[in-house]
């Protein structure tokens, strides 16, 4: 059994040395589609921390009642901490309140008025996981509705354009995914199939001799994994670089995941057996 | 060991295998013999599951037609040597590797496999060639090595379709003697060929075909 194995395998490396052109095709077939998908996989993955980003700058205002004290204000700030939708509040109290005016219109209101007319408020940031803006919004009309909230500013309508765009581009990015494997297995399959016609006679004479449909198929699937392997892991080499190349070129920051050389060369295993399987199903019955 | 049960085979040509009833015994040598297009070659696929009959059984060894799996047609083959008319060789492997891959098909050790193909270039005397490719080696030794081939696995049948048609009448002879030595150790030879001459003063079994029917045995 280990002498067959072995000869299924060495059979399977002489294979793929024996038949360079097809197999050259194949491993271009594999290179392009793993280029562009491994562009996707890194584009994805960086949607995750802009998608992130964006949801660390949701924030809304509350403005308390006139009649809130600083003693009361920080009971409420004690309350809303408690709510797993908000990760922190900031207490904005009088004076506080104050130099932002100062700050933005350049005019001192104490001095203007002879006292101090802005109300406490409470900067909330919410939490940025399980984010639901469902639930935020329902949250919102709650603090609303309580006697000590004079009113609150929520850009809602600007949060919901972002999260609807976000859910697009990640729907589109899915189809296209799923549309360049689908792309994939029909070129890797059309390939093998094309390289299995040019070895009628060879598969003919192992049929003659005896041999099983699977003897007949390892060393094809050999072949079709050495194929994947090179072709995609030339594929993160040059995914990887690139995008170093953009970085540095244009002084981003775009980050390519730890382990995406695994997630191409698995990938790309896994499209290429199945392909192997689905051509070879096809020719052999 | 081997019967035709009233076998009828159609090709879409209106030729083919008529209502043939026909055994051979284990140890046997028997002769196809008839024109080209008499249903020799027809017969012959029959027996190595190419080819399935229209009407009735075929059985070989333990194996019928009517019964058996496609997935199980290697496990007959391989109790089965085919020798052809073109050879059937691998054109990228030498005349060693060749005549090893029914050895390795039936997983068998690589030490177990150099002694049997020894044995087996021996008997065809091929021993010199055993490094050369199928395009370095002319008809007869190509021939020889798809004999080779055939028997190295110790075959309990050896079916040879025309193994002498395109060689000259002495290579003809050596081959056939090459297949009565394998017979003589007890593999059961069918040999289709349409030289009378070659098979004149043999004392085996013939059996003429013609047109699709058995006209005489």
């Amino acid at each position: 059994m280990i002498d067959k194995i072995a000869f299924l395998f060495a059979e399977g490396f002489k294979n793929f040395l024996r038949n360079k052109l097809t197999n050259f095709l194949c491993i271009i077939t594999i290179l392009i589609n793993f280029t562009i998908l491994g562009t996707f996989f890194v584009v994805g993955f960086n949607t995750d921390s802009l998608v992130d980003f964006f949801r660390s700058k949701y924030t809304f205002e509350i403005f308390l009642n006139e009649e809130v004290d600083l003693k009361q204000s920080n009971a409420i700030v004690a309350d809303l901490e408690a709510n797993s939708a908000i990760s922190s509040v900031m207490l904005i109290d009088k004076e506080k309140s104050a130099d932002i005016f100062l700050k933005e219109f350049g005019e001192n209101v104490v001095d203007m008025l002879g006292y101090n007319p802005l109300p406490i408020s409470l900067k909330i940031s919410l939490q940025k996981d399980n984010f639901d803006l469902k639930k935020i919004e329902s949250l919102i009309d709650e603090i609303e509705g309580y006697n000590f909230v004079d009113s609150v500013e929520y850009r809602g309508a600007y949060i919901d354009s972002i999260e609807s765009k976000i859910n697009l581009f990640i729907f589109f990015f899915l189809v296209l995914v799923i549309g360049i494997i689908f792309i994939s297995i029909q070129m890797i399959s059309n390939t093998v199939k094309l390289s299995m016609s040019n070895r009628s006679d060879f598969i003919e004479i192992l049929q003659y001799n005896g041999a099983s449909n699977m003897f007949i198929k390892i060393p094809f699937f050999i072949e079709s994994i050495l194929q994947s392997a090179i072709g995609a892991f030339i594929a993160f080499l040059l995914v990887n670089y690139s995008f170093i190349v953009i970085n540095s070129y244009f002084n981003l920051n775009i980050q390519v995941d730890d382990v995406l050389w695994a997630w191409m060369i698995g990938l790309s295993l896994i499209v290429g057996i199945y392909a192997s399987n689905r051509a070879m199903k096809r020719i052999l019955l | 060991m081997v019967e035709f049960k009233n076998i009828t085979y159609n090709y879409s040509s209106k030729s083919g295998i008529y209502d043939v009833d026909l055994s051979i015994k284990d140890d046997e040598f028997c002769f196809l013999v008839g024109p080209t297009g008499s249903g020799k070659s027809t017969l012959l696929k029959l027996l190595y599951f190419d080819l399935f009959p229209d009407k009735g059984d075929v059985r070989v060894l333990k194996y019928l037609s009517s019964k058996i799996k496609k997935k199980d047609i290697h496990r007959v083959r391989k109790k089965i040597g085919v020798i052809f008319q073109d050879y059937k060789l691998l054109k990228q492997r030498t005349v060693y590797e060749n005549i090893a891959l029914p050895l390795h098909i039936n997983g068998i050790g690589r030490k177990k496999i150099s002694n049997l193909v020894n044995e087996a270039l021996e008997l065809t005397e091929l021993s010199r060639y055993s490094k050369k490719f199928p395009n370095e080696l002319s008809g007869g030794e190509q021939q020889r090595v798809c004999i080779a081939r055939a028997i190295v696995k110790n075959p309990d049948i050896i079916l040879a379709d025309e193994p002498t048609g395109n060689l000259d009448p002495t290579t003809g002879h050596k081959i056939l003697r090459i297949l009565e030595q394998i017979n003589k150790e007890g593999t059961c030879v069918i040999m289709a060929t349409h030289n009378y001459k070659l098979i004149a003063e043999k004392p085996y079994r013939v059996i003429e075909l013609d047109q699709g029917r058995v006209v005489s045995e």
